[in-house]
């Protein structure tokens, strides 16, 4: 008996102390509290029902909310605590929506209108799922419904739409691919041959295109050192590297690749239909099982095949989509300059590569502008074709570095005379004014070098300034650092130029990309940035290695802590029963202990958006603190006052 | 239960004893029913509510968007799991071409079949319906809004309508020859309740907004009587046969010639036990009856004058035996009349709230131990003799106008149910519930699950039951 009473007790006090806080959401923990306690025994049940039902009543619209969470957790739960509440249902509504104009939610509005949504959204739920059993459920939503006409959420009937609507598209889906498999059907035979037939075209065009080459390869081939070019790579890159010569000199072989070329074209088409066509036969279901089923079999034979063939054009070296595009000789030609000296780079001297540089820095230039002048083949020399740029693109070039020298000026009516050498007439100013001071001289000018001395422009130095780069390092509670520090970060050490995660960008590719420059250069200048590298290397691993300890013990200090604040909560939570029934006592005896005023204050907070110094001052005056000493002052001036009185009673 | 049965068993307990106590046990267990929906088809507020008197199978409604429907509350239109939905079998609203154009405030049936039923409605008309084909058959037009029209189901040789209306005129619309047949004035200010006799056939009672219930024999000029509700005795008085209580009522000389002693008895005394059980007692009346002699005609002015309600009298319900009439008042007050000697019986009911503007419509359970009243958004369950609330049942979201309970007839084959119509446009139905007696639960809800899906008839059904109860049809003697 005395059990049971604290074990009630218990219940109480943990939903009052659920339902008593600022947050949206009922502490997981405690709910999982009430609920287990809940689960033991019925009379607990019963007990938390009346407990919620009481606690809906209080003039909280925040302690309401809560109370209506805890309400709908329990109620999906547990029959008896439905028939419990269904019992009251009308009281339930009438305090969490609000509906009767005499009994309208207390104050927070915020939350209260939550709280309205809710209750509506869960008296739905609670209507889909339990409505067949409860007459007094379906009647609540039915006159939410049908004569307030709330707003329902309709979550069901949204649901069920949408699965119509899925299930429609899928099904026009389907149909699509039918119609699709059904003109398969009717062409299969033609669309096979059509393939099959490029398919022979290609091979032999590849075996006429293999006999000569292997004549001609096996002769330079002879030539050089053969000890060199024994594996298969090595003749491949060697390959790659006479290609573009192959391709030129004969003429005779031109024809073939260049059919080649076309069925190549063709190929990749048929390629990309077969991918298709196989993707539909997967996705179909038609009855024509056994249709469906050769038709696959066939058309990832003739998929093994194109690629088969198409492995052994490039094995043969002809990259043709490059190719098209060098015949095609639009400006894609000198994205080959810089590449072109790398290639063979052994054969030209120093001196040219500076040109080269050139070059490549004026390329960017003469992309956009119109290079027909360079039409010339690959074959062109280097030179040539330096001296070609300069001066068909000296105008822009010059005209690029006076715009790149001009002064930036604002908008103004002083331009209409900018740079003008005409004088101006003084007095005509298109108003006829009668002048009282003697004649006029209406052919009055103003030379051109006075006009230009009025119009001098003062302009102010602008510093500009110079964008401070955020930090965009990883934070550990995702997205990236916002800090704009200048060079260093405080949290993040030095900035370095970052990707879209966070990862500082990789100091080896940079190295890639200087590399080939380098590797111009002299050895030395490669030993040197080799040697550079180096350390840099090594220093950026000892960062790291020193980031991740860091990273470590700091991970290690958050486990330990987040250890820490779980044992706490346990510990709190498993002396509730008796500490806050305590505090029960104290708050309702007069003055709460601690814990329970700090609760009482944030609803109150709430509840009350400001603080007037009255309330301030009567917290100071009447608090439990300050009246205690004023009692304990007053006491003893009595006391002192007694024993003045009566210095010898006592 | 099972006491009961064995006693009934050994012979300890007699048959219309235990018939009575089954029943009134199955009342006071009245809950939601949440295997039957009348799905309401009206828009407004439900004013009416009546299950036809000979079948009792058809529910007429009234309701405030001027329509009135028809229920069949023995089969259900159609079911969805284990509910059966009652859909209207027809409703006549104002799309009809001779319906009302206001609100219906009353609708009645034709106490002796279910050809006809009248509606009265705030558009000043009375309409009588052929219910077979839905037209006006009669239409009469009163003064002002109708409040409240009533049929004897005594009646033999009239058919009249009796109708309060805002007037301060009580008419009496004849059906046979469609025009007034009867103006009853005596009223100072419109009749919000009417109510014909339970024992008497020419006895109308009717009850004003100036608070004063009169009683009229239609065969006279005048009221003969005006109850005040400063005349009182002390509960009840001592039962009399069946036989004799009718015949007292219908001759009002026989008053006189009771002694001048006083009976109170104590109520609960009496509870649950049918009043043809009893012995027959001497019949002793109440004193007041000596000066009732000269009343009528010329009723006197004093008297004339008395109230019995502070307030309008907005509900009038005459108890089955037609010994005594409940009246409600917007003073919130349900008062108990002995209709015999005029008294109120001082049964005080419990606190509660009542509607004060519309007219309320009460019901009485078959052995009038209890009285239906609706109660703002819930309806009440009072004893009749104590006044204590015996069930609260709260379903209604907005204030409740009207209730009926079905009782059962001696063969059983009508649900015992209670029907309730409220502001928020629901007509409920009120069943007691299923377990609370094992025995009667079965069966019944054999019963009722058979008579959802219409397979079997009723009234091999009503035997069957009479075999497990072998005394139920002997049961209803005063009904």
């Amino acid at each position: 008996m005395e059990e049971e009473r604290v074990e009630e007790s218990k219940v109480r006090v943990l939903i009052e102390k659920a339902t008593n806080s600022t947050d949206s959401e009922v502490h997981p923990r405690l709910l999982k509290a009430i609920k287990s306690v809940v689960r033991n025994s019925d009379s607990e049940l019963r007990v938390a029902a009346q407990t919620l039902m009481d606690l809906m009543k209080f003039d909280h619209s925040q302690v309401r909310y809560l109370t209506l969470l805890v309400i709908d957790e329990l109620f999906m739960r547990s029959k008896l605590f439905r028939s419990l509440v269904v019992e009251k249902l009308d009281q339930l509504l009438t305090l969490s929506v609000g509906f009767r104009r005499n009994m309208l939610l207390p104050e927070p509005a915020a939350v209260a209108s939550t709280l309205r949504s809710k209750a509506i959204e869960f008296l739905e739920k609670w209507n889909d799922s339990f409505g067949i059993y409860h007459r007094k459920l379906r009647l609540g939503y039915d006159y939410l419904k049908n004569t307030l006409r709330l707003q329902f959420p309709n979550i069901q009937a949204n649901a069920m739409r949408r699965q119509q609507e899925r299930m429609e598209r899928e099904r026009r889906s389907k149909e699509i691919l039918l119609g699709k498999f059904e003109m398969l059907k009717g062409n299969f035979s033609s669309i096979k041959e059509e393939i099959q037939s490029t398919l022979d075209e290609i091979k032999e065009c590849l075996d006429i295109v293999h006999s000569k080459e292997d004549a001609r390869d096996m002769i330079p081939l002879d030539d050089d050192t053969t000890e060199e070019f024994r594996s298969v790579e090595l003749r491949q890159i060697r390959l790659d590297a006479l290609k573009g010569e192959m391709v030129h000199e004969n003429h005779e072989n031109k024809v073939i690749f260049d059919a080649l070329r076309e069925l190549y074209k063709l190929m990749s088409k048929h390629m990309v239909s077969i991918q298709e066509w196989i993707s539909v036969l997967v996705r179909v279901d038609s009855t024509d099982v056994r249709f469906r089923d050769s038709a696959l079999r066939e058309f990832i034979d003739l998929q093994n095949s194109l690629r088969a063939v198409k492995r052994k054009c490039e094995e043969l070296g002809c990259n043709f989509t490059e190719n098209a595009n060098h015949d095609d000789k639009d400006e894609d030609f000198w994205e080959e300059g810089p590449v072109g000296p790398t290639k063979n780079g052994g054969s030209f001297t120093s001196e040219k590569k500076n040109e080269d540089l050139v070059v490549e820095l004026t390329s960017n230039v003469i992309k956009n502008a119109d290079n027909s002048k360079t039409s010339g083949g690959a074959h062109v020399d280097n030179v040539v074709k330096n001296g070609e740029v300069c001066c068909s693109n000296s105008a822009s070039s010059l005209r690029n570095k006076l715009l790149a020298d001009a002064p930036v000026i604002e908008w103004g009516s002083f331009l209409n005379t900018w740079d003008s050498r005409t004088d101006i007439l003084a007095n005509q100013r298109g108003l006829e004014l009668q002048s009282h001071w003697g004649r006029v001289d209406y052919d009055a000018t103003i030379p051109a070098e006075k006009i230009a001395e009025l119009n001098v422009r003062a302009s102010l130095y602008k510093e500009d300034q110079p964008e401070i780069q955020p930090c965009r390092a990883p934070l550990r509670k995702g997205g990236l650092c916002p800090r704009r520090d200048l060079k260093v970060c405080p949290f993040h050490g030095p900035i370095v130029p970052r990707d879209d995660e966070g990862q500082p960008l990789n100091v080896s590719s940079t190295l890639d990309d200087t590399t080939p420059d380098l590797n111009i250069g002299s050895v030395e200048q490669l030993a040197r940035q080799a040697v550079k590298n180096v350390r840099l290397r090594d220093k950026e691993a000892a960062e790291k290695r020193e980031h991740d300890k860091k990273a470590l013990k700091r991970a290690k200090l958050a486990k330990i802590r987040e250890h820490n604040a779980g044992v706490l909560r346990d510990a709190a939570l498993a002396s509730t029963s008796i500490s806050s029934a305590l505090g029960e006592n104290m708050e309702t005896g007069g003055e709460g202990t601690g814990s329970g005023r700090n609760k009482k204050k944030t609803l109150a907070s709430m509840l009350r958006k400001k603080v007037s110094t009255k309330d301030r001052l009567s917290r100071r005056l009447l608090g439990a603190k300050s009246s205690a000493l004023t009692k304990r002052e007053l006491t003893l001036n009595e006391d002192a006052n007694y024993r003045e009185a009566f210095p010898n009673q006592w | 239960m099972w006491k009961d049965i064995r006693d009934r068993e050994a012979g300890k307990l007699r048959p219309n004893s235990f018939a009575n106590r089954v029943k009134s046990d199955r009342t006071s267990s009245l809950q939601l029913s949440n295997h039957k929906d009348i799905v309401s088809p009206h828009r407004g507020s439900v004013n009416s509510l009546q299950v036809d008197l000979t079948e009792g199978r058809y529910l007429l409604s009234g309701a405030s968007d001027a329509s009135a429907a028809v229920f069949d509350i023995q089969r259900a239109t159609h079911s969805e799991g284990l509910i059966a939905k009652h859909q209207c079998i027809f409703a006549v609203d104002k799309q009809h071409e001779h319906g009302h154009k206001y609100a219906i405030s009353s609708a009645i049936w034709y106490p002796v079949d279910t050809g006809l039923f009248v509606t009265g409605s705030f558009d000043h008309h009375i309409n009588v319906w052929d219910t077979n084909t839905t037209q006006v058959v009669v239409n009469f037009k009163l003064p002002g809004k109708v409040y409240r029209t009533a049929m004897s189901s005594l009646a033999t040789s009239h058919m009249l309508i009796a109708a309060g209306t805002e007037d301060v005129q009580v008419r009496l619309c004849d059906i046979s020859s469609g025009a007034f047949s009867h103006t009853l004035s005596g009223h100072r200010d419109g009749v919000m309740s009417v109510e014909w006799s339970a024992s008497s056939e020419w006895v109308l009672i009717t009850g004003g907004c100036d608070g004063a219930i009169r009683f009229w024999d239609i065969r006279r000029a005048g009221c003969f009587r005006v109850l005040d509700q400063s005349q009182s005795q002390l509960g009840r008085r001592p039962p009399i046969s069946g036989w004799t209580a009718n015949k007292l009522s219908t001759s009002k000389s026989l008053l006189a010639s009771q002694g001048p002693n006083m009976k109170s008895r104590i109520p609960h005394k009496k509870l649950g036990n049918g009043n043809a059980t009893k012995p027959s007692s001497t019949g002793k009346l109440p004193a007041k009856g000596s000066t009732r002699q000269r009343l009528h005609p010329g009723l006197l002015s004093g008297q004339d004058r008395s109230v019995s309600h502070y307030g309008a009298v907005t509900g009038l319900k005459v108890t089955g035996d037609g010994m005594y009439l409940l009246s409600a008042g917007s003073d919130s007050r349900l008062k108990l009349w002995d209709v015999e000697s005029g008294c109120n019986t001082l049964v005080n009911f419990e606190t509660m709230r009542l509607q004060t503007n519309k007219p309320l419509q009460l019901a009485t359970s078959q052995d009038s131990s209890l009285v239906f009243a609706p109660c703002m958004a819930t309806v009440k369950a009072f004893d009749m003799w104590t006044g204590k609330t015996s069930l609260t049942l709260s379903g209604h979201y907005e204030g409740v106008n009207c209730c009926w309970y079905n009782f059962p007839d001696q063969f059983c084959n009508v649900p015992q149910e209670l029907y309730t119509g409220g502001n928020d446009r629901q007509i409920l139905v009120w069943s007691p519930s299923r377990n609370s007696t094992e025995l009667w639960t079965r069966r019944i809800g054999n019963r009722l699950q058979t008579r959802i899906t219409g397979a079997t008839d009723c009234r091999q059904q009503g035997s069957l039951v009479s075999m497990v109860i072998p005394t139920t049809r002997l049961c209803s003697p005063c009904t």
